[in-house]
Protein backbone atom coordinates (compact mmCIF):
# COMPACT_ATOMS: atom_id res chain seq x y z
CA UNK A 1 0.00 0.00 0.00
CA UNK A 2 1.23 3.52 -0.77
CA UNK A 3 2.54 5.54 2.17
CA UNK A 4 0.06 8.36 1.44
CA UNK A 5 -2.87 5.92 1.83
CA UNK A 6 -1.38 4.45 5.01
CA UNK A 7 -1.01 7.99 6.40
CA UNK A 8 -4.64 8.75 5.52
CA UNK A 9 -5.64 5.62 7.46
CA UNK A 10 -3.44 6.80 10.34
CA UNK A 11 -5.40 10.09 10.49
CA UNK A 12 -8.80 8.37 10.15
CA UNK A 13 -8.09 5.74 12.81
CA UNK A 14 -6.83 8.53 15.07
CA UNK A 15 -10.16 10.36 14.74
CA UNK A 16 -12.16 7.17 15.37
CA UNK A 17 -10.00 6.41 18.44
CA UNK A 18 -10.72 9.92 19.74
CA UNK A 19 -14.49 9.27 19.59
CA UNK A 20 -14.50 5.63 20.77
CA UNK A 21 -11.79 6.31 23.39
CA UNK A 22 -13.99 9.06 24.86
CA UNK A 23 -16.80 6.50 25.27
CA UNK A 24 -14.29 4.13 26.91
CA UNK A 25 -13.33 6.84 29.44
CA UNK A 26 -16.99 7.73 30.08
CA UNK A 27 -17.78 4.05 30.71
CA UNK A 28 -15.25 4.09 33.54
CA UNK A 29 -16.95 7.10 35.12
CA UNK A 30 -20.25 8.76 34.18
CA UNK A 31 -21.77 5.84 32.21
CA UNK A 32 -20.58 3.04 34.55
CA UNK A 33 -23.51 0.73 35.43
CA UNK A 34 -23.14 1.23 39.17
CA UNK A 35 -24.56 3.71 41.67
CA UNK A 36 -21.13 4.44 43.17
CA UNK A 37 -19.05 6.12 40.44
CA UNK A 38 -15.65 5.95 42.20
CA UNK A 39 -12.99 3.80 40.52
CA UNK A 40 -12.27 1.74 43.63
CA UNK A 41 -14.60 1.25 46.60
CA UNK A 42 -12.80 -0.54 49.44
CA UNK A 43 -14.04 -2.18 52.62
CA UNK A 44 -13.44 0.13 55.58
CA UNK A 45 -11.11 -2.30 57.34
CA UNK A 46 -8.76 -3.52 54.59
CA UNK A 47 -7.90 -3.36 50.88
CA UNK A 48 -10.76 -5.60 49.78
CA UNK A 49 -12.59 -4.28 46.74
CA UNK A 50 -16.35 -4.17 47.41
CA UNK A 51 -17.56 -1.87 44.60
CA UNK A 52 -16.74 0.93 42.19
CA UNK A 53 -16.52 1.22 38.44
CA UNK A 54 -13.58 -1.23 38.23
CA UNK A 55 -15.30 -3.86 40.41
CA UNK A 56 -15.72 -7.26 38.69
CA UNK A 57 -19.53 -7.21 38.37
CA UNK A 58 -19.53 -3.62 37.03
CA UNK A 59 -16.93 -4.42 34.38
CA UNK A 60 -18.59 -7.69 33.34
CA UNK A 61 -21.96 -5.91 33.02
CA UNK A 62 -20.31 -3.70 30.38
CA UNK A 63 -18.47 -6.54 28.63
CA UNK A 64 -21.62 -8.67 28.36
CA UNK A 65 -23.42 -5.96 26.35
CA UNK A 66 -23.22 -6.44 22.57
CA UNK A 67 -23.11 -2.68 21.92
CA UNK A 68 -20.15 -2.04 24.24
CA UNK A 69 -18.43 -5.28 23.17
CA UNK A 70 -18.64 -4.13 19.54
CA UNK A 71 -17.35 -0.67 20.46
CA UNK A 72 -14.38 -2.24 22.34
CA UNK A 73 -13.62 -4.47 19.34
CA UNK A 74 -13.68 -1.50 16.96
CA UNK A 75 -11.54 0.55 19.35
CA UNK A 76 -9.03 -2.30 19.62
CA UNK A 77 -8.87 -2.65 15.81
CA UNK A 78 -8.25 1.07 15.26
CA UNK A 79 -5.77 1.25 18.16
CA UNK A 80 -3.72 -1.72 16.95
CA UNK A 81 -3.43 -0.22 13.45
CA UNK A 82 -2.68 3.31 14.70
CA UNK A 83 -0.11 2.26 17.31
CA UNK A 84 1.81 -0.35 15.34
CA UNK A 85 1.85 1.81 12.22
CA UNK A 86 3.19 4.62 14.44
CA UNK A 87 5.87 2.29 15.79
CA UNK A 88 6.72 1.27 12.21
CA UNK A 89 7.16 4.91 11.16
CA UNK A 90 9.37 5.74 14.17
CA UNK A 91 11.50 2.61 13.82
CA UNK A 92 11.85 3.05 10.04
CA UNK A 93 13.24 6.54 10.66
CA UNK A 94 15.67 5.25 13.27
CA UNK A 95 16.87 2.35 11.10
CA UNK A 96 16.65 3.50 7.49
CA UNK A 97 17.07 1.18 4.52
CA UNK A 98 14.90 -1.18 2.48
CA UNK A 99 15.92 -4.36 4.34
CA UNK A 100 15.43 -2.83 7.78
CA UNK A 101 12.05 -1.44 6.73
CA UNK A 102 10.89 -4.90 5.64
CA UNK A 103 11.98 -6.45 8.94
CA UNK A 104 10.30 -3.65 10.93
CA UNK A 105 7.04 -3.84 8.92
CA UNK A 106 6.68 -7.61 9.35
CA UNK A 107 7.68 -7.47 13.05
CA UNK A 108 5.04 -4.82 13.72
CA UNK A 109 2.47 -6.78 11.73
CA UNK A 110 3.08 -9.95 13.79
CA UNK A 111 3.15 -8.08 17.13
CA UNK A 112 -0.01 -6.17 16.18
CA UNK A 113 -1.79 -9.39 15.24
CA UNK A 114 -0.82 -11.02 18.57
CA UNK A 115 -2.23 -8.06 20.54
CA UNK A 116 -5.34 -7.92 18.34
CA UNK A 117 -6.06 -11.65 18.72
CA UNK A 118 -5.41 -11.58 22.49
CA UNK A 119 -7.66 -8.57 23.01
CA UNK A 120 -10.39 -9.90 20.72
CA UNK A 121 -10.31 -13.22 22.57
CA UNK A 122 -11.14 -11.41 25.85
CA UNK A 123 -13.94 -9.37 24.25
CA UNK A 124 -15.53 -12.33 22.42
CA UNK A 125 -15.31 -14.74 25.38
CA UNK A 126 -16.82 -12.11 27.68
CA UNK A 127 -19.61 -11.47 25.17
CA UNK A 128 -20.32 -15.19 25.23
CA UNK A 129 -20.29 -14.89 29.06
CA UNK A 130 -17.55 -17.48 29.13
CA UNK A 131 -14.26 -17.81 30.92
CA UNK A 132 -11.35 -20.19 31.23
CA UNK B 1 24.91 3.71 -0.62
CA UNK B 2 23.56 2.98 2.86
CA UNK B 3 21.35 5.65 4.37
CA UNK B 4 22.32 6.67 7.89
CA UNK B 5 20.37 8.32 10.66
CA UNK B 6 23.32 9.48 12.76
CA UNK B 7 21.47 11.52 15.38
CA UNK B 8 18.56 9.10 15.84
CA UNK B 9 15.91 9.83 18.46
CA UNK B 10 18.16 12.37 20.23
CA UNK B 11 17.48 14.74 17.33
CA UNK B 12 13.79 14.82 18.33
CA UNK B 13 14.72 16.86 21.40
CA UNK B 14 16.43 19.98 20.13
CA UNK B 15 14.31 22.94 21.24
CA UNK B 16 17.10 25.51 20.88
CA UNK B 17 17.37 24.93 17.18
CA UNK B 18 13.73 24.28 16.33
CA UNK B 19 11.44 25.82 18.95
CA UNK B 20 7.96 25.01 20.32
CA UNK B 21 6.59 22.98 17.41
CA UNK B 22 9.61 20.70 17.62
CA UNK B 23 8.73 20.07 21.27
CA UNK B 24 5.18 19.21 20.25
CA UNK B 25 6.58 16.80 17.66
CA UNK B 26 8.91 15.16 20.20
CA UNK B 27 6.20 14.93 22.85
CA UNK B 28 3.75 13.46 20.33
CA UNK B 29 6.22 10.68 19.54
CA UNK B 30 7.13 10.11 23.19
CA UNK B 31 3.48 9.97 24.32
CA UNK B 32 2.66 7.70 21.36
CA UNK B 33 5.32 5.21 22.46
CA UNK B 34 4.07 5.34 26.07
CA UNK B 35 0.45 4.74 24.96
CA UNK B 36 1.56 1.90 22.67
CA UNK B 37 3.41 0.14 25.46
CA UNK B 38 0.47 0.76 27.81
CA UNK B 39 -1.99 -0.77 25.28
CA UNK B 40 0.04 -3.99 25.19
CA UNK B 41 0.07 -4.19 29.00
CA UNK B 42 -3.63 -3.19 29.15
CA UNK B 43 -4.71 -5.96 26.75
CA UNK B 44 -2.95 -8.61 28.85
CA UNK B 45 -4.11 -7.05 32.15
CA UNK B 46 -7.80 -6.95 31.13
CA UNK B 47 -7.67 -10.58 29.94
CA UNK B 48 -7.58 -11.45 33.68
CA UNK B 49 -11.32 -10.83 33.74
CA UNK B 50 -11.73 -14.28 32.18
CA UNK B 51 -10.17 -15.81 35.32
CA UNK B 52 -13.08 -14.81 37.53
CA UNK B 53 -13.94 -12.21 40.19
CA UNK B 54 -11.25 -13.09 42.74
CA UNK B 55 -8.34 -12.76 40.27
CA UNK B 56 -9.79 -9.63 38.64
CA UNK B 57 -10.40 -7.80 41.91
CA UNK B 58 -6.94 -8.80 43.20
CA UNK B 59 -5.31 -7.49 40.01
CA UNK B 60 -7.24 -4.21 40.35
CA UNK B 61 -6.17 -3.81 44.00
CA UNK B 62 -2.55 -4.62 43.10
CA UNK B 63 -2.59 -1.97 40.34
CA UNK B 64 -4.08 0.58 42.78
CA UNK B 65 -1.64 -0.40 45.57
CA UNK B 66 1.46 -1.70 43.78
CA UNK B 67 3.81 -3.24 46.37
CA UNK B 68 1.64 -1.88 49.18
CA UNK B 69 1.99 1.79 48.15
CA UNK B 70 -1.11 3.74 47.06
CA UNK B 71 0.34 4.76 43.70
CA UNK B 72 -2.59 3.89 41.37
CA UNK B 73 -4.12 7.40 41.11
CA UNK B 74 -0.73 8.92 40.24
CA UNK B 75 -0.15 6.36 37.47
CA UNK B 76 -3.68 6.89 36.10
CA UNK B 77 -3.28 10.69 36.22
CA UNK B 78 0.03 10.52 34.36
CA UNK B 79 -1.57 8.23 31.80
CA UNK B 80 -4.52 10.61 31.41
CA UNK B 81 -2.15 13.55 30.74
CA UNK B 82 -0.25 11.50 28.16
CA UNK B 83 -3.46 10.37 26.42
CA UNK B 84 -5.10 13.82 26.42
CA UNK B 85 -1.95 15.46 25.03
CA UNK B 86 -1.54 12.85 22.29
CA UNK B 87 -5.24 12.98 21.35
CA UNK B 88 -5.53 16.76 21.13
CA UNK B 89 -2.14 17.27 19.46
CA UNK B 90 -3.07 14.48 17.06
CA UNK B 91 -6.29 16.33 16.25
CA UNK B 92 -4.23 19.47 15.54
CA UNK B 93 -1.85 17.50 13.32
CA UNK B 94 -4.76 15.95 11.41
CA UNK B 95 -6.12 19.44 10.74
CA UNK B 96 -2.90 21.23 9.76
CA UNK B 97 -1.14 18.36 7.97
CA UNK B 98 -4.14 18.13 5.65
CA UNK B 99 -3.68 21.79 4.76
CA UNK B 100 -6.53 23.21 6.85
CA UNK B 101 -6.21 26.36 9.01
CA UNK B 102 -2.97 27.34 7.26
CA UNK B 103 -2.08 30.48 5.30
CA UNK B 104 -1.99 30.41 1.49
CA UNK B 105 1.43 29.55 -0.03
CA UNK B 106 3.69 32.64 -0.23
CA UNK B 107 7.19 33.61 -1.35
CA UNK B 108 9.70 33.28 1.54
CA UNK B 109 11.11 36.68 2.46
CA UNK B 110 13.61 37.85 5.04
CA UNK B 111 13.57 37.28 8.09
CA UNK B 112 11.87 34.00 7.00
CA UNK B 113 9.42 33.78 9.90
CA UNK B 114 6.99 30.97 8.98
CA UNK B 115 3.51 32.46 8.59
CA UNK B 116 2.09 28.94 8.73
CA UNK B 117 2.73 28.84 12.49
CA UNK B 118 0.74 32.03 13.13
CA UNK B 119 -2.93 32.89 12.60
CA UNK B 120 -5.50 30.08 12.79
CA UNK B 121 -2.80 27.50 13.48
CA UNK B 122 -1.66 29.45 16.54
CA UNK B 123 -5.27 29.95 17.69
CA UNK B 124 -5.85 26.21 17.35
CA UNK B 125 -2.89 25.51 19.64
CA UNK B 126 -4.26 27.91 22.26
CA UNK B 127 -7.80 26.44 22.13
CA UNK B 128 -6.59 22.83 22.28
CA UNK B 129 -4.12 23.75 25.05
CA UNK B 130 -6.96 25.19 27.16
CA UNK B 131 -9.10 22.12 26.39
CA UNK B 132 -6.23 19.88 27.48
CA UNK B 133 -5.98 21.67 30.83
CA UNK B 134 -9.77 21.51 31.41
CA UNK B 135 -10.07 17.79 30.54
CA UNK B 136 -7.00 16.97 32.64
CA UNK B 137 -8.35 18.81 35.69
CA UNK B 138 -11.76 17.09 35.41
CA UNK B 139 -10.08 13.71 34.95
CA UNK B 140 -7.55 14.03 37.77
CA UNK B 141 -10.19 15.27 40.22
CA UNK B 142 -12.31 12.24 39.29
CA UNK B 143 -9.40 9.79 39.61
CA UNK B 144 -8.43 11.02 43.09
CA UNK B 145 -11.89 11.73 44.55
CA UNK B 146 -14.50 9.95 42.43
CA UNK B 147 -16.28 13.29 42.06
CA UNK B 148 -17.62 14.00 38.55
CA UNK B 149 -17.46 17.79 38.09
Amino acid sequence: MRESKIMLLQYLTGLFILVLGTFHMLLLSVLAPTSNKVLYQYASTNHTLIGGTLYYSTVTAIYHTLLWGSIFELLLTFLVFHIFNGFRIILSEQFPGAKAEKVITYSMLILGLVIFIWGSRTIVLMLLQGGI
Amino acid sequence: MAIENKKGWISWFNPIKYGFDRWLFAMHRFTGIVIGLYLMAHVFETSNILRGPLTWNNVMVFLDWPFGIHFGPYILSALLLVVVFHALNGLRLTIVENGLMLVRPYRPEYPYKPKSLAGWNFALKIVLGILMIVISVFGIVYIFTGVIL
